[in-house]
């Protein structure tokens, strides 16, 4: 009994370790700079966070919104077209005998570890060539494709019983409905789970957006907040630390609210 | 025709049944994967070409020539390129066993405390998970920085007045600090729900004979996890090799130098110098060791798939 008491004990200190960083990012919305710099643990006296609210929303004619509304479009429309196109890649390998069958997953495998570092440049000549530079294109093209999550996908296919499709085929549904109306409903949890991922993924995306984007009005969020100086360009601490607050709220939020559909995901599946 | 004649045409009739089917089943296949094929093949298949032809030539400004293998043979000699491994190297040798360590601790220790508070301190640890590091980063290095330091006080107290923190020297420590924090409690989820899984039998001799909680851990829990460790190591060890978003932020408080790590060394060999072609070729190099890092994990995942494709 006292052995898991001091086990508890130990797990409070590593708790504080864990929190301290979201405590000392919510009292430093509180503060202003100078209060920033005199280093205390407790909130601004007097408070200063809808001052720095309002600085934030007022900055540059309001261009955070822009920065957030850019972070919704990539990361939603970004991560439902990938898992869609993964769910439809799935279906192909569950349901179909065809020729290349193991070339290609063997080739999708292959290329689902590939770096961004690897690609991100030869995209920008690409994009460069296609006068798609400082385009929401260039963010969105390659936020369609999610290689490791066709894996996954194929997974969750792959659990889905025979008889569910045997049954359907012989009422005579046609492939399109085997896949919408038989399959689908079937796969969905794995579906919102790579969706969560996939969302989260290019939310949090930070080198793509830096490598072809300079316009700030189309930057997503996690970019736009690095930009934040004043006139003379200098670090505004305060309004980067406020705006980072704000960045991060949809995150938790999707965190707190669907948190059994983020498991954590190996290449181990049992 | 006599009977067996009747059979091998029978046959030849369901061969070539059998073999239009196949045909019809790889249109139908491909029509669903056409979609995927189209963008695999221009935003990943065709970059990774691209960085093969553009490693192979050389370039000023605008102009490019074909010069072979050559800029694979100066990033040989180019000190700063191995130079910039030194951080994913203290990274891989330093924090990713202390992480797993500590994270199958802490996994042990959810599994001790199931019903008091367990669910709690797994969501607590998590929740670094979920922050960008472009976050962590700037959280960390305001945290650390001299000026805004809670941890300033206690130093000049101890009387170091005279110490910065933020500095190149404390950098690595700072990083493994920051990412440490950002992933030890998501490791330990990992752990934790393979932990879960190993069958109760397992244990229950040993508890018999009187094993304590962490002996059968150690003992008998821990070799039964080696499918989730080497899986860890190998993927802590591609984010070492690829860290980028953190130094990045810091960077904006310490003077780092251009090739701080790998990632940092072919962006500002691209952006800021203007060496694509150099720094593509650096891309691939980095590319092929994330290859050969992963081809364990990658061979036993095409195992498990292809087997489970005959079943």
């Amino acid at each position: 009994m006292r052995k898991r008491t001091s086990v508890i004990i130990v797990m409070i200190i590593l708790a504080l370790f864990f929190i301290f960083p979201f405590y000392w990012l919510v009292i430093g919305t509180t503060k202003n700079v100078s209060q920033l710099f005199q280093k205390s643990l407790l909130p601004g006296v007097p408070n200063h966070f809808l001052e720095n609210v309002t600085g934030v929303f007022t900055y540059e004619n309001g261009v955070f919104f822009n920065w957030l509304a850019n972070s919704f479009l990539y990361a939603i429309l970004g991560a439902f077209v990938a898992i869609f196109i993964a769910c439809m890649a799935g279906f192909a390998f569950r349901r179909f005998d065809f020729y290349g069958k193991k070339i290609l997953f063997i080739l999708i495998l292959g290329f689902s570890m590939v770096p961004v570092y690897a690609t991100t440049l030869p995209l920008f000549m690409l994009f460069r060539d296609l006068n798609l530079i400082n385009t929401r294109l260039a963010v969105l093209l390659p936020s369609f494709v999610n290689v490791f999550s066709v894996y996954m996908m194929v997974a969750y296919w792959n659990q889905v019983p025979d008889e569910i499709f045997n049954a359907a085929q012989i009422d005579g549904a046609t492939d399109l409905r085997l896949f919408f109306q038989v399959g689908l409903p079937n796969v969905i949890p794995g579906f919102i789970t790579q969706f969560l991922l996939s969302f989260v993924g290019i939310w949090n995306n930070f080198f793509l957006p830096l490598v072809v984007l300079n316009s700030r009005v189309k930057m997503p969020v996690i970019l736009g907040i690095t930009t934040i100086t004043d006139p003379q360009g200098f670090p505004v601490y305060n309004l980067t630390l406020t705006s980072s607050f704000f960045a991060i709220l949809p995150l938790l939020f999707l965190f707190v609210v669907l948190q059994k559909y983020f498991k954590p995901q190996l290449y181990t599946l049992h | 025709m006599t009977d067996e004649m009747k059979n091998i045409k029978m046959q030849e009739i369901m061969g070539k049944k059998k073999v239009s089917k196949r045909t019809v089943a790889t249109i139908k296949a491909y029509l669903f994967l056409a979609p995927f094929l189209l963008l695999f093949s221009t935003m990943v298949i065709y970059p990774i070409a691209l960085g093969v032809k553009l490693s192979l030539y050389g370039q000023r400004g605008a102009r490019m020539w074909y010069i072979g293998f050559q800029n694979f043979a100066t990033i040989f000699q180019d000190s700063r390129f191995w130079e910039s491994f030194r951080i994913p190297l203290f990274l891989l040798l330093v924090q990713v066993p202390l992480m797993i360590f500590i994270a199958t601790l802490i996994a042990f220790s959810y599994e001790r405390l199931q019903k008091k508070g367990g669910a709690f301190f797994r969501f607590v640890y998590y929740l670094p998970y979920t922050i960008p590091g472009i976050v962590t980063g700037i959280i960390w290095s305001y945290i650390f920085s001299d000026g805004m330091s809670p941890f300033r006080t206690v130093i000049d107290l101890l009387g170091y007045s005279g110490t910065k923190i933020l500095t190149r020297q404390h950098l690595p420590s700072i990083l493994l600090v920051i990412i440490l924090w950002a992933f030890t409690g998501y490791t330990a989820f990992i752990i934790y729900s393979s932990l879960i899984s190993i069958p109760k039998e397992f244990s229950e001799q040993a508890q018999l004979d009187g094993a304590t909680f962490w002996q059968i851990a150690f003992k008998i829990k821990v070799p039964l996890l080696k499918g989730v460790f080497i899986p860890l190591f190998i993927f802590n060890a591609i984010g070492a090799i690829q860290v980028f978003n953190e130094p990045w932020m810091l960077s904006k408080l310490v003077i780092l130098p251009s090739n701080y790590t790998p990632a940092m060394y072919i962006y500002n060999s691209a952006f800021a110098q203007g060496r694509f072609t150099y720094a593509a070729a650096m891309g691939l190099i980095l590319a092929f060791l994330t290859f050969l890092i992963s081809l364990y994990v990658l061979r036993s995942a095409a195992k498990q798939m292809l087997a489970g494709d005959s079943q």
